[in-house]
């Protein structure tokens, strides 16, 4: 990472190690200029002091599973972590085995690759990731509370990182954290006033992580609200970083 | 993570909101994340009164006008039900601010804006030149910006703060589109979406003198759209503009 690049606003970034949880990577048919490519993705990262990034490609969000997952492999850099992307089905989960995943994302909706949510449909799949620690992640935005609730008591050891969950979402996220100790969430939308400081104050810092929406959101808004939180600098630490690398297993830095 | 230019924010708030937990709304605690990071002042429209009752939500803002000099400015949030009552609370606190500030909500108060109802109101804030800030929201047919270009014609004298801009990418480009075509338009950037290079849009396609900072607190986070402003591809004068001038001059202030 080249310090002349890093965002003067945010220079104490580069102290932070920062991983970004919620990244995508490639053309999108959707957000046309938005969207970027492997080199300018990095260089966007420079920017803000992001040290590496969980990523998933965004052809195998709006067109092909296997086809995106290929993309991403193709276009793997050190700083990414693949969110490998999957569906219920039997070639899919032999593909993700050769994969060797930290953490896969799925996505239900209609508009997307269209499965239940429901163990009958998708139980196999939890099963997978439960056995092997592999980190779901999922956007809230592809899943209902009452739907990802089933998830979590058919599946006590999953580990989920819930994306985008919304600054309306503390009525129901906050019950679902103390009941279910495998559940995480990222900051990216979690963006209430003062509502990432005062969950940090509640509740400790163990439950959340640094999160932007890159390309499609600037990460100066969530690293904003990072940077201004009053809260310690362990607590601080360990959303930028270590709370993820820890989900993911111990990854180099 | 800091303003290096005392912010000057068009749009704020003070109550509280019944969609989820508030955290830290009390003046006291707002004046605190102010100072924090550099906001010099805010404008304010009773969140009270968006939702339930202009009345008791305007009186609610002239205490706190009156509890923190300098540090606030007030909206006077009207509803154009009953008919009538809006009028009422323009003069009742017309002592607020001149050139009058005025708030409207047509999504919460379930009237569009260009409807029949709005318009003794649009008709006060034209002849005073007043500054009218407007909650949007991307295509909506309560207050989608594509409706506000024949009322911006219409009332040439009110200065129109298209609030969140619409909030998604559409809904900014629908606004832009507002503000190239009505120069008494303006770009009100707070909101929950914080999309990479629509700021940098915004100054490209319409300068930065009708770009205005607005947090949304103590609704929304201000260090969101702080950071947006901040880490902008914008020179450092147009952030200025942005964080403060442009609001200031829209007050007479400058």
């Amino acid at each position: 990472m080249s310090p002349s690049n890093l965002e003067p606003a945010f220079d104490e970034a580069a102290s932070w190690n920062l991983i970004d949880a919620n990244v995508h990577l490639g053309h999108s048919g959707v957000h046309g200029e938005l969207a970027l490519g492997k080199s300018a993705l990095l260089a966007e990262m420079d920017r803000f002091g992001i040290r590496q990034a969980l990523v998933s490609h965004f052809t195998a969000e709006e067109y092909d599973i296997s086809e995106g997952n290929a993309a991403l492999a193709r276009d793997m850099d050190v700083r990414f972590v693949p969110a490998w992307s999957a569906s219920p089905e039997a070639s899919i989960l032999k593909e993700l085995e050769q994969r060797k995943p930290k953490a896969v994302r799925l996505w239900f909706s209609p508009l997307r690759h269209n499965f239940s949510s429901a163990p009958w449909s998708a139980g196999e799949l939890y099963d997978y990731l439960q056995q092997r620690a592999i980190l779901m992640v999922v956007s809230r935005e592809e899943l209902d509370w009452d739907a990802l609730v089933v998830i979590l008591k058919d599946f006590p050891k999953l580990q989920i990182l819930l994306l985008d969950v919304g600054y309306r979402s503390d009525r129901y996220l906050l019950p679902l954290l103390q009941r279910f100790p495998h559940l995480y969430f990222d900051s990216t939308s979690y963006v209430a006033h003062r509502q990432f400081e005062s969950f940090v104050e509640t509740h400790g810092p163990e439950r959340i992580v640094f999160g932007s929406r890159l390309p499609l959101y600037t990460p100066g808004a969530a690293l904003g609200v990072l940077a201004t939180a009053r809260i310690s600098d362990e607590a601080r630490l360990a959303i930028a970083g270590s709370n993820l690398r820890r989900l993911l297993g111990e990854l180099p830095s | 993570m800091r303003s290096p230019v005392p912010v000057v924010d068009c749009h704020g708030h003070i109550g509280t909101h019944p969609d989820f937990p508030a955290y830290k709304i009390c003046p006291q605690e707002m004046v605190r994340v102010m100072d924090l990071l550099n906001i010099e002042s805010l404008a304010i429209t009773s969140t009270r009164a968006c939702y339930n009752d202009c009345r008791r939500g305007n009186k609610e803002v002239e205490d706190v006008l009156r509890q923190y000099p300098g540090r606030f400015r007030g909206y006077i949030t009207v509803n154009p039900n009953p008919e009538g009552e809006a009028m009422v609370q323009l003069e009742c606190f017309s002592h607020f601010h001149k050139p009058p500030l005025i708030k409207f909500h047509p999504d919460l108060h379930k009237y569009p804006v260009h409807g029949p109802k709005y318009l003794p109101i649009w008709d006060y804030a034209h002849q005073t030149h007043a500054v009218v800030l407007v909650h949007t929201w991307d295509s909506d047919p309560t207050c989608g910006p594509p409706l506000f270009g024949p009322i911006a014609r219409r009332f040439p004298g009110a200065r129109i703060l298209l609030g969140h801009c619409g909030v998604t990418w559409r809904g900014y480009e629908q606004s832009i589109e507002i503000a190239r075509n009505c120069p008494n338009t303006f770009l009100d950037i707070s909101g929950s979406q914080s999309h990479r290079t629509i700021l940098e849009h915004c100054v490209n396609q319409i300068g930065d003198e009708r770009v205005l900072f607005g947090s949304d607190m103590p609704y929304l986070e201000a260090a969101m759209v702080l950071g947006r402003v901040l880490t902008a591809r914008i020179s450092d004068e147009s952030k200025a503009s942005i964080l403060r001038h442009n609001f200031l001059r829209l007050l007479h202030e400058a």
